[in-house]
């Protein structure tokens, strides 16, 4: 099953928004230099948020569960990781 | 202007054990959830200690399925040797329906619980914290008890932590399959709709725990798997589970039935004792202290442990050495501060590989009724595996 199926399962509400952002694009080019494609971020993530595109890392936030691994795995502390706002993004059922 | 004797944030278990104990000794307390309601942002297995729970939360809580049977495989390769007990008092329970019964719990006595509201900053004067800015304002207190979870990113912004690295960081994966009751009590042999099953396995290069548990008409299988060997090898978490499915078979067990939900979550294998846990008038508690049993992953006691005393603290503004000792006091938080020297040690190098091995190998030979083999697992593993193990027994004391 693709990730986007499996992220059809849950309720979602969009921030419009983005609660992901790259602090500094450079330090991007430097990681997919000495870590290659698919850096740490995007083969971390769960959600298929990250991709590499014309040497620049884009973010599908909407894509997101919220785990934060993402700013975890990243070397060069580069992700700007918050919260969405006024209770939108995930809504788990189970959890 | 919004006052409060105390804010809390985060109505997981550990916020609404704050909120309980602080509420009941008359404090006025406000609780901020970020999600739509309690629980829906909240994520694990989950297995829970029901006692536990009814003795400080009350009678009442909402459970899916006992606990009669425990197993846990160790794979050595591609081969598991089982073993199976039978627990007391352990229940299976969905977050939402249990963090909202938590949440309600301590609404009842007294405290106001707001939901849709995310927790953004503190703001500090002469180093005390005086008020907290959230997406909808700014709302003041006496004392702060952060309950905000393994990305503790309020705690993380006024310096009281920092973020957990790839090294203490577990990522997990799970999924919940839609199986009819009838279907679970003949996959499971359970008798019927109250009685349950967990399975657990331990797989080695690359390192996985993995789980199963029963739900009334569902089941939850999920991976966790350190976040640096995660990286180092480009393993993606969900390929893993995937791959976890297959090679336990769970795949073919729930082949046809329709998966309800997909989610993840960051386990902390860092973090208490060797990190602050309060500043000034700020109290953290639960996963933002790392608090989840390396072993177990249950986070859930420990969160309500560590939540009670966290409550307490902001009542009488405990300084954060007694804060820190009346943490250590509790036997669900120091039973996870000493198990954490020995974790880390367990997991470096190949040790974990080596200890199933040797397990696999005693077990298999004992069912095979091969004595020499026996005594070859002993020998071989004389030099290496007994000393550590003996080290780790006195290191226990």
């Amino acid at each position: 099953m693709r990730t986007e199926e499996k992220l059809y399962t849950l309720r979602y509400k969009k921030d419009n928004e983005t609660h992901l952002a790259i602090e500094d694009g450079d330090k991007c080019i430097e990681c997919e230099k000495k870590y290659g494609d698919p850096q740490p971020c995007a083969s971390i993530c769960p959600a298929n948020v990250y991709s590499w595109q014309n040497n620049k890392i884009v973010i599908g936030y909407e894509n997101c569960v919220e785990c934060g691994a993402c700013k975890i795995a990243c070397p060069y502390e580069n992700i700007l990781w918050k919260y969405p706002r006024y209770g939108k993004g995930i809504a788990l059922r189970y959890g | 202007m919004l006052e409060y004797d105390i804010v809390i944030v985060g109505a997981g278990p550990s916020g609404s054990a704050a909120a309980l104990k602080a509420a009941s000794s008359g404090k006025k307390v406000l609780v901020l959830e970020r999600g739509p309601e309690p629980g829906s942002k909240n994520v694990s297995g989950a297995m829970i200690r029901k006692d536990y729970v009814t003795s400080v939360f009350g009678e009442g809580v909402p459970f899916e399925r006992n606990v009669n049977k425990i197993k846990l495989s160790l794979y050595d390769k591609d081969k598991p040797v089982s073993i199976e007990f039978s627990p007391d008092n352990l229940v299976t329970t969905g977050r939402l329906k249990f963090d909202k019964w938590l949440s309600s719990v301590s609404e009842n006595a007294g405290a106001m619980v707001i939901p849709k509201t995310t927790a953004l900053k503190l703001n500090w004067e002469n180093n005390v914290a005086k008020s907290i800015t959230t997406d909808r304002g700014e709302v003041f207190a006496k004392s702060f008890v952060l309950a905000e979870g393994v990305n503790s990113l309020v705690s993380m912004e006024s310096k009281i932590r920092s973020d957990l690295t790839p090294e203490n960081a577990v990522e997990t994966v799970k999924v919940v399959y839609s199986v009819k009751k009838e279907d679970i009590n003949s996959m499971f042999n359970t008798k019927n709709e109250s009685s349950g099953v967990a399975w657990r396995y331990i797989m080695t290069d690359p390192l996985v725990a993995g789980f199963l548990y029963t739900y009334k008409d569902s089941v939850s299988i999920g991976i966790g798997s350190p976040i640096n060997q995660l990286v180092e090898r480009k393993i993606r978490p969900e390929k893993l589970l995937d791959d976890f499915m297959d090679k336990t078979g769970l795949s073919d067990m729930v082949k046809g039935y329709s998966l309800r939900e997909y989610s993840a979550k960051v386990i902390p294998e860092g973090g208490f004792p060797d990190i602050n846990v309060s500043k000034s008038n700020v109290y953290l508690c639960g996963d933002a202290l790392g608090l989840v049993d390396p072993l177990t992953f249950d986070g859930i006691s420990p969160a309500i442990a560590s939540g009670t005393i966290a409550g307490s603290a902001a009542v009488y503004n405990l300084d954060s050495a007694t804060y820190r000792y009346e943490l250590m006091k509790n036997p669900e938080i120091s039973k996870i501060a000493k198990e954490r020297k020995l974790e880390s040690e367990f997991m470096s190098g190949d040790r974990v590989r080596e200890y199933i091995e040797m397990v696999s190998s005693m077990l298999n030979n004992w069912a095979s009724g091969n004595m020499f083999g026996m005594r070859n697992t002993m020998v071989s593993n004389y030099r290496n595996v007994i000393p550590d193990l003996m080290g780790f027994v006195l290191k226990m004391r």
